[in-house]
Protein backbone atom coordinates (compact mmCIF):
# COMPACT_ATOMS: atom_id res chain seq x y z
CA UNK A 1 0.00 0.00 0.00
CA UNK A 2 2.89 2.32 0.88
CA UNK A 3 4.53 1.58 -2.44
CA UNK A 4 1.38 2.56 -4.31
CA UNK A 5 0.88 5.75 -2.29
CA UNK A 6 4.54 6.75 -2.58
CA UNK A 7 4.45 6.07 -6.32
CA UNK A 8 1.27 8.09 -6.75
CA UNK A 9 2.66 11.08 -4.83
CA UNK A 10 5.98 10.97 -6.70
CA UNK A 11 4.17 10.56 -10.01
CA UNK A 12 1.95 13.53 -9.27
CA UNK A 13 5.02 15.66 -8.45
CA UNK A 14 6.64 14.49 -11.69
CA UNK A 15 3.59 15.52 -13.70
CA UNK A 16 3.34 18.99 -12.18
CA UNK A 17 7.12 19.50 -12.53
CA UNK A 18 6.62 19.16 -16.31
CA UNK A 19 9.46 16.66 -16.62
CA UNK A 20 10.88 17.01 -20.19
CA UNK A 21 11.57 13.28 -20.66
CA UNK A 22 8.07 12.38 -19.63
CA UNK A 23 6.54 14.96 -21.96
CA UNK A 24 8.73 13.76 -24.85
CA UNK A 25 7.27 10.27 -24.33
CA UNK A 26 3.73 11.67 -24.19
CA UNK A 27 4.44 13.66 -27.38
CA UNK A 28 5.55 10.54 -29.28
CA UNK A 29 2.52 8.63 -28.06
CA UNK A 30 0.11 11.36 -29.12
CA UNK A 31 1.79 11.80 -32.50
CA UNK A 32 1.68 8.12 -33.50
CA UNK A 33 -1.79 7.59 -32.03
CA UNK A 34 -3.29 10.60 -33.80
CA UNK A 35 -1.51 9.62 -37.01
CA UNK A 36 -2.73 6.03 -36.98
CA UNK A 37 -6.27 7.04 -35.90
CA UNK A 38 -6.46 9.60 -38.72
CA UNK A 39 -5.31 7.13 -41.38
CA UNK A 40 -7.53 4.34 -40.00
CA UNK A 41 -10.51 6.73 -39.99
CA UNK A 42 -9.89 7.70 -43.59
CA UNK A 43 -9.98 3.99 -44.51
CA UNK A 44 -12.42 2.59 -41.96
CA UNK A 45 -15.23 5.17 -42.07
CA UNK A 46 -15.82 4.94 -45.86
CA UNK A 47 -15.37 1.16 -45.72
CA UNK A 48 -17.87 0.75 -42.86
CA UNK A 49 -20.30 3.10 -44.55
CA UNK A 50 -20.02 1.28 -47.88
CA UNK A 51 -20.58 -2.14 -46.31
CA UNK A 52 -23.55 -0.94 -44.27
CA UNK A 53 -25.24 1.29 -46.86
CA UNK A 54 -25.03 -1.11 -49.80
CA UNK A 55 -26.57 -4.51 -50.28
CA UNK A 56 -24.32 -7.05 -51.99
CA UNK A 57 -23.79 -10.78 -52.01
CA UNK A 58 -21.29 -11.89 -49.43
CA UNK A 59 -22.06 -8.97 -47.10
CA UNK A 60 -22.49 -11.27 -44.12
CA UNK A 61 -19.15 -12.91 -44.78
CA UNK A 62 -17.47 -9.50 -44.97
CA UNK A 63 -19.06 -8.48 -41.65
CA UNK A 64 -17.99 -11.78 -40.05
CA UNK A 65 -14.39 -11.31 -41.25
CA UNK A 66 -14.35 -7.73 -39.94
CA UNK A 67 -15.66 -8.88 -36.56
CA UNK A 68 -12.97 -11.56 -36.45
CA UNK A 69 -10.28 -8.97 -37.21
CA UNK A 70 -11.38 -7.04 -34.11
CA UNK A 71 -9.71 -9.72 -32.03
CA UNK A 72 -6.40 -9.57 -33.91
CA UNK A 73 -3.62 -9.68 -31.24
CA UNK A 74 -1.09 -6.86 -31.36
CA UNK A 75 1.84 -9.29 -31.30
CA UNK A 76 0.50 -11.03 -34.41
CA UNK A 77 0.29 -7.68 -36.20
CA UNK A 78 3.77 -6.84 -34.91
CA UNK A 79 5.17 -10.08 -36.30
CA UNK A 80 3.39 -9.68 -39.66
CA UNK A 81 4.52 -6.10 -40.18
CA UNK A 82 8.02 -7.00 -38.97
CA UNK A 83 8.22 -9.67 -41.67
CA UNK A 84 7.45 -7.07 -44.31
CA UNK A 85 9.54 -4.12 -43.11
CA UNK A 86 12.61 -5.78 -41.61
CA UNK A 87 15.79 -5.61 -43.65
CA UNK A 88 15.01 -9.01 -45.21
CA UNK A 89 11.35 -8.14 -45.87
CA UNK A 90 9.99 -6.94 -49.20
CA UNK A 91 9.68 -3.37 -47.86
CA UNK A 92 13.08 -3.55 -46.15
CA UNK A 93 14.56 -0.98 -48.53
CA UNK A 94 12.35 1.72 -46.98
CA UNK A 95 14.16 1.30 -43.67
CA UNK A 96 10.95 1.55 -41.65
CA UNK A 97 11.70 -0.79 -38.78
CA UNK A 98 12.08 0.93 -35.39
CA UNK A 99 10.56 4.19 -36.63
CA UNK A 100 7.37 5.98 -35.71
CA UNK A 101 6.06 5.16 -39.20
CA UNK A 102 6.39 1.45 -38.44
CA UNK A 103 4.31 1.88 -35.28
CA UNK A 104 1.69 3.82 -37.25
CA UNK A 105 1.51 1.08 -39.93
CA UNK A 106 0.96 -1.58 -37.27
CA UNK A 107 -1.58 0.49 -35.38
CA UNK A 108 -3.51 1.28 -38.56
CA UNK A 109 -3.84 -2.46 -39.21
CA UNK A 110 -5.00 -2.89 -35.61
CA UNK A 111 -7.74 -0.26 -35.66
CA UNK A 112 -9.07 -0.22 -39.23
CA UNK A 113 -11.40 -3.12 -38.28
CA UNK A 114 -12.44 -1.22 -35.12
CA UNK A 115 -13.38 1.93 -37.05
CA UNK A 116 -15.01 -0.10 -39.85
CA UNK A 117 -17.12 -2.33 -37.59
CA UNK A 118 -18.21 0.49 -35.28
CA UNK A 119 -19.06 2.72 -38.27
CA UNK A 120 -20.99 -0.15 -39.81
CA UNK A 121 -22.90 -0.63 -36.56
CA UNK A 122 -23.59 3.12 -36.27
CA UNK A 123 -24.97 3.29 -39.83
CA UNK A 124 -27.04 0.11 -39.38
CA UNK A 125 -28.72 1.59 -36.32
CA UNK A 126 -29.96 4.61 -38.27
CA UNK A 127 -33.72 4.49 -38.77
CA UNK A 128 -34.68 3.35 -42.28
CA UNK A 129 -37.14 6.27 -42.45
CA UNK A 130 -34.23 8.71 -42.89
CA UNK A 131 -33.41 7.15 -46.24
CA UNK A 132 -37.04 7.05 -47.26
CA UNK A 133 -37.63 10.67 -46.19
CA UNK A 134 -34.55 11.92 -48.04
CA UNK A 135 -35.58 9.98 -51.15
CA UNK A 136 -39.16 11.25 -51.19
CA UNK A 137 -37.90 14.81 -50.75
CA UNK A 138 -35.94 14.34 -53.97
CA UNK A 139 -32.48 13.36 -52.74
CA UNK A 140 -30.36 11.22 -55.03
CA UNK A 141 -28.31 8.30 -53.75
CA UNK A 142 -25.31 10.44 -52.83
CA UNK A 143 -27.46 13.00 -50.99
CA UNK A 144 -29.35 10.23 -49.20
CA UNK A 145 -26.02 8.71 -48.14
CA UNK A 146 -24.97 12.07 -46.75
CA UNK A 147 -28.21 12.32 -44.73
CA UNK A 148 -27.59 8.87 -43.24
CA UNK A 149 -23.95 9.73 -42.55
CA UNK A 150 -24.96 12.94 -40.81
CA UNK A 151 -27.48 11.16 -38.61
CA UNK A 152 -24.84 8.58 -37.67
CA UNK A 153 -22.15 11.15 -36.91
CA UNK A 154 -22.06 10.59 -33.15
CA UNK A 155 -21.80 6.83 -33.60
CA UNK A 156 -18.97 7.36 -36.08
CA UNK A 157 -17.26 9.79 -33.71
CA UNK A 158 -17.54 7.14 -31.00
CA UNK A 159 -15.92 4.64 -33.39
CA UNK A 160 -12.95 6.99 -33.89
CA UNK A 161 -12.60 7.58 -30.14
CA UNK A 162 -12.73 3.84 -29.44
CA UNK A 163 -10.01 3.31 -32.04
CA UNK A 164 -7.90 6.08 -30.53
CA UNK A 165 -8.31 4.51 -27.10
CA UNK A 166 -7.18 1.18 -28.52
CA UNK A 167 -3.94 2.53 -30.04
CA UNK A 168 -2.88 4.86 -27.27
CA UNK A 169 -3.05 2.00 -24.80
CA UNK A 170 -1.49 -0.77 -26.92
CA UNK A 171 2.04 -1.95 -26.19
CA UNK A 172 2.81 -4.92 -28.46
CA UNK A 173 3.06 -3.10 -31.78
CA UNK A 174 4.89 -0.10 -30.35
CA UNK A 175 7.45 -2.38 -28.69
CA UNK A 176 7.99 -4.77 -31.63
CA UNK A 177 7.98 -2.25 -34.47
CA UNK A 178 9.14 0.87 -32.61
CA UNK A 179 11.84 -0.72 -30.53
CA UNK A 180 11.27 1.62 -27.56
CA UNK A 181 14.08 4.01 -28.58
CA UNK A 182 14.33 6.87 -26.11
CA UNK A 183 13.19 10.19 -27.51
CA UNK A 184 12.23 8.64 -30.83
CA UNK A 185 9.88 5.66 -30.58
CA UNK A 186 9.36 5.43 -26.83
CA UNK A 187 5.65 5.71 -26.18
CA UNK A 188 3.81 5.92 -22.87
CA UNK A 189 2.99 2.20 -22.81
CA UNK A 190 6.48 0.99 -23.82
CA UNK A 191 8.05 3.38 -21.32
CA UNK A 192 5.71 2.08 -18.61
CA UNK A 193 6.69 -1.50 -19.44
CA UNK A 194 10.40 -0.59 -19.32
CA UNK A 195 10.09 1.30 -16.03
CA UNK A 196 8.20 -1.62 -14.54
CA UNK A 197 11.01 -3.98 -15.61
CA UNK A 198 13.50 -1.65 -13.95
CA UNK A 199 11.42 -1.58 -10.79
CA UNK A 200 11.06 2.23 -11.08
CA UNK A 201 7.40 2.83 -10.62
CA UNK A 202 7.30 6.61 -10.41
CA UNK A 203 7.51 7.38 -14.14
CA UNK A 204 5.31 4.36 -14.95
CA UNK A 205 2.57 5.54 -12.60
CA UNK A 206 2.93 9.14 -13.82
CA UNK A 207 2.51 8.00 -17.42
CA UNK A 208 -0.42 5.84 -16.38
CA UNK A 209 -2.08 8.88 -14.82
CA UNK A 210 -1.53 10.90 -18.00
CA UNK A 211 -2.88 8.03 -20.11
CA UNK A 212 -6.05 7.89 -18.04
CA UNK A 213 -6.30 11.68 -18.13
CA UNK A 214 -6.05 11.68 -21.93
CA UNK A 215 -8.78 9.04 -22.26
CA UNK A 216 -10.97 11.02 -19.89
CA UNK A 217 -10.27 14.22 -21.84
CA UNK A 218 -11.17 12.59 -25.14
CA UNK A 219 -14.46 11.36 -23.75
CA UNK A 220 -15.22 14.77 -22.29
CA UNK A 221 -14.53 16.36 -25.67
CA UNK A 222 -16.81 13.85 -27.36
CA UNK A 223 -19.68 14.54 -24.97
CA UNK A 224 -19.12 18.28 -25.31
CA UNK A 225 -19.27 18.07 -29.11
CA UNK A 226 -22.32 15.82 -28.92
CA UNK A 227 -24.06 18.31 -26.68
CA UNK A 228 -23.17 21.27 -28.88
CA UNK A 229 -24.00 19.67 -32.20
CA UNK A 230 -27.34 18.29 -31.12
CA UNK A 231 -29.51 21.37 -31.54
CA UNK B 1 -56.79 14.30 -66.65
CA UNK B 2 -55.59 10.89 -65.52
CA UNK B 3 -52.65 11.21 -63.16
CA UNK B 4 -51.85 7.56 -62.51
CA UNK B 5 -52.90 4.56 -64.53
CA UNK B 6 -52.04 1.16 -63.05
CA UNK B 7 -52.45 -2.10 -64.89
CA UNK B 8 -51.86 -5.57 -63.40
CA UNK B 9 -49.54 -4.16 -60.75
CA UNK B 10 -48.28 -6.76 -58.31
CA UNK B 11 -45.84 -6.66 -55.45
CA UNK B 12 -44.61 -10.07 -54.50
CA UNK B 13 -42.38 -11.08 -51.63
CA UNK B 14 -41.14 -14.66 -51.24
CA UNK B 15 -44.19 -16.76 -50.56
CA UNK B 16 -46.79 -13.99 -50.60
CA UNK B 17 -48.37 -11.38 -52.83
CA UNK B 18 -48.91 -8.18 -50.87
CA UNK B 19 -50.42 -6.14 -53.69
CA UNK B 20 -52.40 -7.23 -56.71
CA UNK B 21 -54.19 -4.46 -58.60
CA UNK B 22 -55.62 -5.33 -61.97
CA UNK B 23 -56.65 -1.81 -62.91
CA UNK B 24 -56.69 1.59 -61.26
CA UNK B 25 -56.97 5.14 -62.53
CA UNK B 26 -56.41 8.21 -60.39
CA UNK B 27 -57.46 11.64 -61.60
CA UNK B 28 -55.32 14.74 -61.19
CA UNK B 29 -56.33 17.41 -58.69
CA UNK B 30 -58.64 15.13 -56.72
CA UNK B 31 -58.55 13.64 -53.24
CA UNK B 32 -58.43 9.84 -52.87
CA UNK B 33 -58.62 7.82 -49.69
CA UNK B 34 -57.10 4.35 -49.52
CA UNK B 35 -59.13 2.50 -46.94
CA UNK B 36 -58.30 -0.88 -45.53
CA UNK B 37 -57.17 -2.89 -42.52
CA UNK B 38 -53.54 -3.48 -41.53
CA UNK B 39 -51.75 -5.58 -44.11
CA UNK B 40 -54.20 -4.65 -46.85
CA UNK B 41 -51.40 -3.25 -49.01
CA UNK B 42 -52.14 0.45 -48.53
CA UNK B 43 -48.58 1.49 -47.72
CA UNK B 44 -47.15 -0.75 -50.44
CA UNK B 45 -49.42 0.92 -52.99
CA UNK B 46 -48.55 4.35 -51.63
CA UNK B 47 -44.81 3.57 -51.90
CA UNK B 48 -45.27 2.58 -55.54
CA UNK B 49 -47.30 5.73 -56.27
CA UNK B 50 -44.55 7.76 -54.53
CA UNK B 51 -41.94 6.08 -56.78
CA UNK B 52 -40.13 4.86 -53.70
CA UNK B 53 -40.64 1.24 -54.59
CA UNK B 54 -41.03 -0.66 -57.84
CA UNK B 55 -43.73 -3.27 -58.36
CA UNK B 56 -42.74 -6.87 -59.08
CA UNK B 57 -44.69 -6.75 -62.32
CA UNK B 58 -47.30 -4.73 -64.16
CA UNK B 59 -47.45 -1.35 -65.85
CA UNK B 60 -47.89 2.12 -64.49
CA UNK B 61 -48.15 5.46 -66.23
CA UNK B 62 -47.84 8.89 -64.68
CA UNK B 63 -49.40 11.79 -66.57
CA UNK B 64 -49.87 9.49 -69.57
CA UNK B 65 -46.18 8.57 -69.69
CA UNK B 66 -45.19 5.01 -69.00
CA UNK B 67 -43.02 4.71 -65.91
CA UNK B 68 -39.77 2.79 -66.31
CA UNK B 69 -38.75 1.53 -62.91
CA UNK B 70 -35.09 2.41 -63.08
CA UNK B 71 -33.45 4.36 -60.26
CA UNK B 72 -32.66 7.32 -62.53
CA UNK B 73 -36.26 7.64 -63.78
CA UNK B 74 -37.78 7.12 -60.33
CA UNK B 75 -35.49 9.73 -58.86
CA UNK B 76 -36.68 12.31 -61.39
CA UNK B 77 -40.34 11.41 -60.79
CA UNK B 78 -39.86 11.70 -57.03
CA UNK B 79 -39.35 15.41 -57.49
CA UNK B 80 -43.02 15.66 -58.54
CA UNK B 81 -44.55 13.66 -55.72
CA UNK B 82 -43.95 13.75 -51.99
CA UNK B 83 -44.95 11.21 -49.43
CA UNK B 84 -45.45 11.89 -45.75
CA UNK B 85 -44.90 8.82 -43.64
CA UNK B 86 -47.29 7.45 -41.03
CA UNK B 87 -44.72 8.29 -38.36
CA UNK B 88 -42.60 10.98 -40.01
CA UNK B 89 -39.02 11.34 -38.90
CA UNK B 90 -37.22 14.63 -38.57
CA UNK B 91 -33.56 15.09 -39.44
CA UNK B 92 -31.50 15.83 -36.32
CA UNK B 93 -31.38 19.56 -36.94
CA UNK B 94 -33.66 22.59 -36.78
CA UNK B 95 -37.20 22.80 -38.13
CA UNK B 96 -35.94 25.36 -40.67
CA UNK B 97 -33.28 23.02 -42.05
CA UNK B 98 -35.75 20.15 -42.23
CA UNK B 99 -38.20 22.14 -44.32
CA UNK B 100 -35.38 23.62 -46.38
CA UNK B 101 -33.89 20.20 -47.24
CA UNK B 102 -35.91 19.41 -50.38
CA UNK B 103 -35.62 22.98 -51.66
CA UNK B 104 -31.84 22.93 -51.28
CA UNK B 105 -31.67 19.68 -53.21
CA UNK B 106 -33.67 21.27 -56.02
CA UNK B 107 -31.20 24.17 -56.16
CA UNK B 108 -33.71 26.82 -55.04
CA UNK B 109 -31.84 30.09 -54.25
CA UNK B 110 -31.37 30.89 -50.55
CA UNK B 111 -33.66 33.94 -50.55
CA UNK B 112 -36.52 31.90 -52.07
CA UNK B 113 -35.82 29.04 -49.69
CA UNK B 114 -36.24 31.33 -46.70
CA UNK B 115 -39.55 32.63 -48.04
CA UNK B 116 -40.91 29.19 -48.92
CA UNK B 117 -39.93 27.68 -45.57
CA UNK B 118 -41.66 30.54 -43.73
CA UNK B 119 -44.80 30.24 -45.91
CA UNK B 120 -45.02 26.48 -45.47
CA UNK B 121 -44.61 26.72 -41.72
CA UNK B 122 -47.25 29.45 -41.64
CA UNK B 123 -49.65 27.19 -43.48
CA UNK B 124 -49.36 24.49 -40.83
CA UNK B 125 -49.20 26.96 -37.94
CA UNK B 126 -45.64 26.07 -36.96
CA UNK B 127 -43.77 29.27 -37.84
CA UNK B 128 -42.87 29.94 -34.20
CA UNK B 129 -40.94 26.65 -34.11
CA UNK B 130 -38.69 27.61 -37.04
CA UNK B 131 -35.48 27.52 -34.97
CA UNK B 132 -36.54 24.67 -32.69
CA UNK B 133 -34.82 21.28 -32.77
CA UNK B 134 -37.11 19.30 -35.06
CA UNK B 135 -36.45 15.88 -33.50
CA UNK B 136 -37.74 17.11 -30.15
CA UNK B 137 -41.22 18.10 -31.34
CA UNK B 138 -44.32 16.24 -30.17
CA UNK B 139 -46.11 13.76 -32.45
CA UNK B 140 -48.67 16.28 -33.69
CA UNK B 141 -46.07 19.00 -34.23
CA UNK B 142 -43.82 16.56 -36.08
CA UNK B 143 -46.71 15.63 -38.35
CA UNK B 144 -47.37 19.30 -39.11
CA UNK B 145 -43.70 20.07 -39.82
CA UNK B 146 -43.57 16.97 -42.04
CA UNK B 147 -46.52 18.39 -43.99
CA UNK B 148 -44.75 21.76 -44.25
CA UNK B 149 -41.55 20.02 -45.41
CA UNK B 150 -43.50 18.35 -48.18
CA UNK B 151 -45.62 21.39 -49.04
CA UNK B 152 -42.60 23.65 -49.46
CA UNK B 153 -41.77 21.64 -52.57
CA UNK B 154 -45.15 22.38 -54.23
CA UNK B 155 -45.53 18.78 -55.40
CA UNK B 156 -48.01 17.67 -58.05
CA UNK B 157 -49.08 14.81 -55.83
CA UNK B 158 -49.20 14.66 -52.09
CA UNK B 159 -49.23 11.18 -50.58
CA UNK B 160 -49.96 10.70 -46.90
CA UNK B 161 -49.72 7.42 -45.05
CA UNK B 162 -52.18 7.47 -42.16
CA UNK B 163 -51.73 11.22 -41.65
CA UNK B 164 -53.57 11.35 -38.34
CA UNK B 165 -52.51 8.15 -36.66
CA UNK B 166 -50.84 8.55 -33.30
CA UNK B 167 -51.69 12.22 -32.80
CA UNK B 168 -54.17 13.85 -30.46
CA UNK B 169 -57.67 14.97 -31.46
CA UNK B 170 -56.76 18.66 -31.71
CA UNK B 171 -53.81 18.05 -34.01
CA UNK B 172 -55.84 15.49 -35.97
CA UNK B 173 -58.38 18.12 -36.90
CA UNK B 174 -55.60 20.59 -37.77
CA UNK B 175 -53.97 18.02 -40.09
CA UNK B 176 -57.29 17.20 -41.79
CA UNK B 177 -57.94 20.91 -42.33
CA UNK B 178 -54.46 21.39 -43.80
CA UNK B 179 -54.97 18.49 -46.21
CA UNK B 180 -58.31 19.90 -47.32
CA UNK B 181 -56.75 23.34 -47.80
CA UNK B 182 -53.82 21.96 -49.82
CA UNK B 183 -56.15 20.33 -52.30
CA UNK B 184 -58.62 23.19 -52.51
CA UNK B 185 -56.22 26.11 -52.75
CA UNK B 186 -53.19 24.62 -54.42
CA UNK B 187 -54.99 22.03 -56.57
CA UNK B 188 -52.52 19.40 -55.42
CA UNK B 189 -53.68 15.82 -55.92
CA UNK B 190 -53.98 14.15 -52.55
CA UNK B 191 -53.89 10.43 -51.87
CA UNK B 192 -53.99 9.27 -48.27
CA UNK B 193 -54.42 6.00 -46.43
CA UNK B 194 -56.60 5.57 -43.40
CA UNK B 195 -58.41 3.02 -41.26
CA UNK B 196 -60.99 5.59 -40.40
CA UNK B 197 -63.99 5.56 -42.67
CA UNK B 198 -65.37 8.79 -41.18
CA UNK B 199 -62.10 10.61 -41.82
CA UNK B 200 -62.02 9.34 -45.39
CA UNK B 201 -65.58 10.54 -45.88
CA UNK B 202 -64.82 13.93 -44.41
CA UNK B 203 -62.19 14.56 -47.05
CA UNK B 204 -63.43 12.81 -50.16
CA UNK B 205 -66.03 10.66 -51.79
CA UNK B 206 -63.34 8.87 -53.83
CA UNK B 207 -62.60 5.95 -51.59
CA UNK B 208 -60.54 2.99 -52.72
CA UNK B 209 -60.98 -0.04 -50.48
CA UNK B 210 -58.10 -2.46 -50.22
CA UNK B 211 -58.40 -5.92 -48.77
CA UNK B 212 -55.67 -8.54 -48.93
CA UNK B 213 -53.72 -6.46 -51.44
CA UNK B 214 -56.59 -6.11 -53.91
CA UNK B 215 -59.10 -3.38 -54.56
CA UNK B 216 -62.59 -4.30 -53.39
CA UNK B 217 -65.91 -2.95 -54.47
CA UNK B 218 -67.19 -3.22 -50.93
CA UNK B 219 -66.23 -0.42 -48.63
CA UNK B 220 -63.87 -1.34 -45.82
CA UNK B 221 -66.47 -1.55 -43.11
CA UNK B 222 -68.13 -4.39 -41.27
CA UNK B 223 -65.36 -6.79 -42.24
CA UNK B 224 -65.16 -9.75 -39.90
CA UNK B 225 -63.07 -12.88 -39.53
CA UNK B 226 -64.76 -15.87 -37.92
CA UNK B 227 -65.98 -19.44 -38.12
CA UNK B 228 -68.92 -20.84 -40.07
CA UNK B 229 -71.02 -23.07 -37.87
CA UNK B 230 -73.78 -25.43 -38.93
CA UNK B 231 -76.69 -25.73 -36.52
CA UNK B 232 -78.72 -28.85 -35.84
CA UNK B 233 -81.46 -27.64 -38.20
CA UNK B 234 -78.72 -27.47 -40.90
CA UNK B 235 -78.83 -23.67 -41.04
CA UNK B 236 -75.49 -21.91 -40.99
CA UNK B 237 -74.27 -18.97 -39.02
CA UNK B 238 -71.06 -16.97 -38.96
CA UNK B 239 -69.52 -16.72 -35.49
CA UNK B 240 -67.31 -13.71 -34.94
CA UNK B 241 -64.42 -13.96 -32.48
CA UNK B 242 -66.27 -12.46 -29.50
CA UNK B 243 -69.22 -14.83 -29.83
CA UNK B 244 -71.46 -12.64 -31.99
CA UNK B 245 -73.45 -14.77 -34.46
CA UNK B 246 -74.68 -13.63 -37.89
CA UNK B 247 -77.24 -15.87 -39.52
CA UNK B 248 -76.58 -17.10 -43.05
CA UNK B 249 -79.38 -18.30 -45.32
CA UNK B 250 -79.34 -21.68 -47.03
CA UNK B 251 -79.06 -20.07 -50.40
CA UNK B 252 -76.10 -17.97 -49.28
CA UNK B 253 -73.03 -18.72 -51.37
CA UNK B 254 -69.66 -19.29 -49.71
CA UNK B 255 -67.94 -22.01 -47.72
CA UNK B 256 -69.96 -24.52 -45.68
CA UNK B 257 -67.61 -24.50 -42.71
CA UNK B 258 -64.26 -23.48 -41.32
CA UNK B 259 -62.61 -20.13 -40.95
CA UNK B 260 -63.67 -17.34 -43.27
CA UNK B 261 -63.97 -13.61 -43.76
CA UNK B 262 -67.14 -11.71 -44.53
CA UNK B 263 -68.17 -8.15 -45.25
CA UNK B 264 -71.63 -6.76 -44.52
CA UNK B 265 -72.76 -3.88 -46.70
CA UNK B 266 -73.71 -1.08 -44.26
CA UNK B 267 -76.73 -0.25 -46.46
CA UNK B 268 -78.04 -3.79 -45.95
CA UNK B 269 -77.93 -3.63 -42.19
CA UNK B 270 -81.39 -2.80 -40.89
CA UNK B 271 -81.54 -0.79 -37.71
CA UNK B 272 -84.46 -1.12 -35.30
CA UNK B 273 -84.98 0.72 -32.05
CA UNK B 274 -85.34 -1.67 -29.11
CA UNK B 275 -88.89 -1.78 -27.81
CA UNK B 276 -89.25 -3.54 -24.48
CA UNK B 277 -87.23 -6.70 -23.90
CA UNK B 278 -88.26 -8.49 -27.05
CA UNK B 279 -85.53 -9.09 -29.54
CA UNK B 280 -86.35 -10.25 -33.09
CA UNK B 281 -85.00 -13.68 -33.98
CA UNK B 282 -81.45 -13.62 -35.41
CA UNK B 283 -81.11 -9.93 -34.65
CA UNK B 284 -77.89 -8.51 -33.28
CA UNK B 285 -78.32 -6.26 -30.29
CA UNK B 286 -76.11 -3.31 -29.48
CA UNK B 287 -75.96 0.33 -28.54
CA UNK B 288 -75.54 3.34 -30.83
CA UNK B 289 -72.14 4.96 -30.29
CA UNK B 290 -72.14 7.53 -33.09
CA UNK B 291 -74.27 8.90 -35.90
CA UNK B 292 -72.82 11.07 -38.66
CA UNK B 293 -74.72 12.79 -41.43
CA UNK B 294 -73.34 12.16 -44.91
CA UNK B 295 -75.25 13.99 -47.62
CA UNK B 296 -78.77 12.47 -47.55
CA UNK B 297 -77.77 9.47 -45.43
CA UNK B 298 -76.70 8.81 -41.87
CA UNK B 299 -73.84 6.51 -40.90
CA UNK B 300 -74.66 4.90 -37.55
CA UNK B 301 -72.03 2.98 -35.63
CA UNK B 302 -73.35 0.39 -33.20
CA UNK B 303 -71.33 -1.34 -30.50
CA UNK B 304 -72.50 -4.94 -30.55
CA UNK B 305 -69.37 -6.39 -29.00
CA UNK B 306 -67.82 -5.59 -32.34
CA UNK B 307 -68.30 -2.32 -34.17
CA UNK B 308 -71.07 -2.50 -36.79
CA UNK B 309 -71.92 0.30 -39.18
CA UNK B 310 -75.34 0.85 -40.70
CA UNK B 311 -75.97 3.32 -43.50
CA UNK B 312 -79.53 4.52 -43.81
CA UNK B 313 -81.42 7.36 -45.45
CA UNK B 314 -81.87 10.46 -43.31
CA UNK B 315 -85.65 10.22 -43.50
CA UNK B 316 -85.59 6.64 -42.19
CA UNK B 317 -83.20 7.65 -39.42
CA UNK B 318 -85.54 10.47 -38.34
CA UNK B 319 -88.60 8.20 -38.46
CA UNK B 320 -86.93 5.66 -36.18
CA UNK B 321 -85.93 8.36 -33.69
CA UNK B 322 -82.66 6.69 -32.80
CA UNK B 323 -80.22 8.61 -30.66
CA UNK B 324 -76.66 8.00 -29.60
CA UNK B 325 -76.72 5.74 -26.53
CA UNK B 326 -79.97 4.00 -27.51
CA UNK B 327 -80.23 0.21 -27.45
CA UNK B 328 -80.98 -1.11 -30.96
CA UNK B 329 -81.34 -4.35 -32.88
CA UNK B 330 -79.64 -4.97 -36.19
CA UNK B 331 -80.66 -7.38 -38.88
CA UNK B 332 -78.28 -8.20 -41.72
CA UNK B 333 -80.14 -8.75 -45.00
CA UNK B 334 -78.89 -11.93 -46.70
CA UNK B 335 -77.94 -10.06 -49.90
CA UNK B 336 -75.76 -7.70 -47.90
CA UNK B 337 -73.41 -10.46 -46.66
CA UNK B 338 -70.49 -11.28 -48.92
CA UNK B 339 -67.60 -13.67 -48.43
CA UNK B 340 -64.12 -12.27 -49.03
Amino acid sequence: MDLLLDSLVSAFLLVISLDPEMFAIVGVSLKVSFGSTLIASLIGIPAGFAVSFNEFSGKRIVVTILNTLLALPTVVIGLMVYAFISRRGIFGIFDLLYTQKAIIIGQVILIVPVVTVFTLAAISRIDERYRKTAATLGANRRQTAWVVFREARFGIMAAVIAAYGRVISEVGISMMLGGNIKGFTRTMTTAMALEYDKGAFTLAVALGMILLGLSFGMNLLFHYLQGRTRV
Amino acid sequence: MILYRLSNIQKVYPGRTVLDISSLEIEAGKVYALLGPNGAGKTTLLNILAFLDAPSCGEMSFRSRKVRFTEAVLQQLRKKVVMVDQHPIMFTTSVYKNVEFGLKIRGVPKIDRERLVAESLDLVGMRRFISAPAHRLSGGETQRVALARALALSPEVFLCDEPTSGIDAENRQVVVDILRQINREKQISLIFTTHDRAQANSLTRRILSLEGGSLRAAAYENVFTGLIETRSDSTRCFRVRNGLRIKLTKSQAGPQGGRSRIVIDPAGLKLMPRTGNRQPADAISGRVVSAAFENDHVRVVVDAGVSLTAYLPQAEYRDKRILVGDAVDLLALPESIHFL
